[in-house]
């Protein structure tokens, strides 16, 4: 059988070569997926808030900007070009809307910004997304050759 | 002492909540049980504090789809209040309410999503009602909000809005029975921590 990595909520997994890397469900969350085609490495991210507050906090992998610093660190220490990379993302659905209540449930929003404003910062550009909406999403990475697939329930799967 | 962490919770505080689930659940399944005309059976509610994939794993499949009702709760207690169940539970529902029933989730129309929202809401309610006269506090209920979605990413709702105080959930299950047949369906009652450490406070055991 092909080779599967899972990443959980607020984690990161990294390969070279074959197989996949997989992250299921996700709601507000978002997944992130670094490629580079040159060498065949790949990583996927799950990031569920959009900022660490809390120094202290171990677990770099819960957010954002922590999360998406540690991935380019770990990339780059494996021979990562940053001109050859290619960055995906999906996730960040709106899961319940509660009337008259705006600021409840607009976290997904919140973390598909902060993404995209950090991967700015560190400059690379998004090739593709499939954010928002309020279905929730299973997402993989094949690394033989980078093909990002994400599913979700009553419509087709998507390749970015 | 005050708690930080829902796992910082003692076995004597965990069987208070314990306590407070088994008579919130028993009003539920109460009103459960009027609204459907049928005799209706619980299990002894568990009330665990666990993390997310271990949740997740008690539940059932992360991509299963499940249907669940939130309501928010402000006042004396802030924090979410969740039922969720699956499409048996869902069946067994509304062949009683409307007469109809799925092979799946997706098939459903608009009538039947409206009717298990105000199942999970007249649920929610009744637990929070029995709950706030036995605490002795006022709980607002926000309008319900109903979703058809992932089971995996439906649990990670609670764990993001409070996924900066905690990354464990604390939930209470029960057990629906109804003509022999085991439905299940899960109740998380999910105060945050200040509001936890004034329920425990109410109640004189912290």
């Amino acid at each position: 059988m092909e080779k599967e990595l899972k990443v959980g909520i607020g984690d990161m997994k990294l390969n070279r070569g074959e197989g996949r890397i997989i992250t299921y469900a996700l709601g507000s969350c978002i997944g992130i997926t670094f490629y580079d085609p040159a060498i065949r490495l790949g990583a996927l991210l799950h990031i569920m808030l959009p900022a660490r507050f809390n120094d202290k906090d171990p677990n770099v992998f819960k957010y954002a900007d922590t999360g998406i610093r540690e991935t380019l660190r770990k990339l780059a220490a494996f021979g990562m070009m940053k001109s050859r990379t290619v960055i995906k993302i999906a996730g960040g659905a709106k899961m319940f809307e509660i009337s008259g209540n705006t600021d409840f449930g607009n976290i997904g929003q919140r973390n598909a910004a902060s993404v995209k404003q950090i991967l700015q910062q560190e400059g690379f550009r998004i090739k593709a997304e499939d954010t928002g909406g309020s279905h929730a999403r299973t997402m993989y990475i094949d690394l033989a050759n980078g093909d990002v697939v994400v599913r979700s329930f009553g419509r087709p799967e998507r390749h970015l | 002492m005050k708690l930080r962490r829902y796992e910082d919770l003692n076995l004597q505080e965990l069987d208070v909540m314990k306590e407070i689930g088994s008579i919130g659940t028993s009003h539920a399944a109460t009103s459960l049980s009027k609204m459907l005309q049928k005799e209706i059976r619980i299990s002894i509610p568990q009330v665990r504090v666990l993390g997310y994939d271990e949740a997740v794993d008690q539940i059932g499949d992360v991509e299963s789809l499940a249907s669940a009702t939130l309501v928010k709760m402000t006042g004396d207690v802030d924090g979410l209040m969740l039922f969720l169940f699956n499409l048996d539970f869902a069946n067994t529902v509304l062949d009683r309410v409307i007469g109809e029933s799925y092979h799946r989730f997706e098939e459903m129309d608009q009538l039947a999503y409206s009717a298990l929202t105000e199942i999970g809401n007249i649920i929610i309610c009744s637990y929070i009602n029995a709950f706030s006269q036995l605490v002795n506090v006022d709980i607002d209920l926000s309008v319900p909000s109903a979703t058809v979605n992932m089971l995996g990413a439906i649990l990670t709702v609670p764990i993001a809005e409070y996924g900066y105080d905690t990354d464990k959930l604390m939930y209470c299950n029960a057990d629906f029975v109804m003509d022999g047949k085991q439905l299940s369906a899960w109740l998380l009652m999910l105060p945050d921590i200040p509001s936890l450490n004034n329920i425990l406070e109410k109640l004189g055991v912290s």
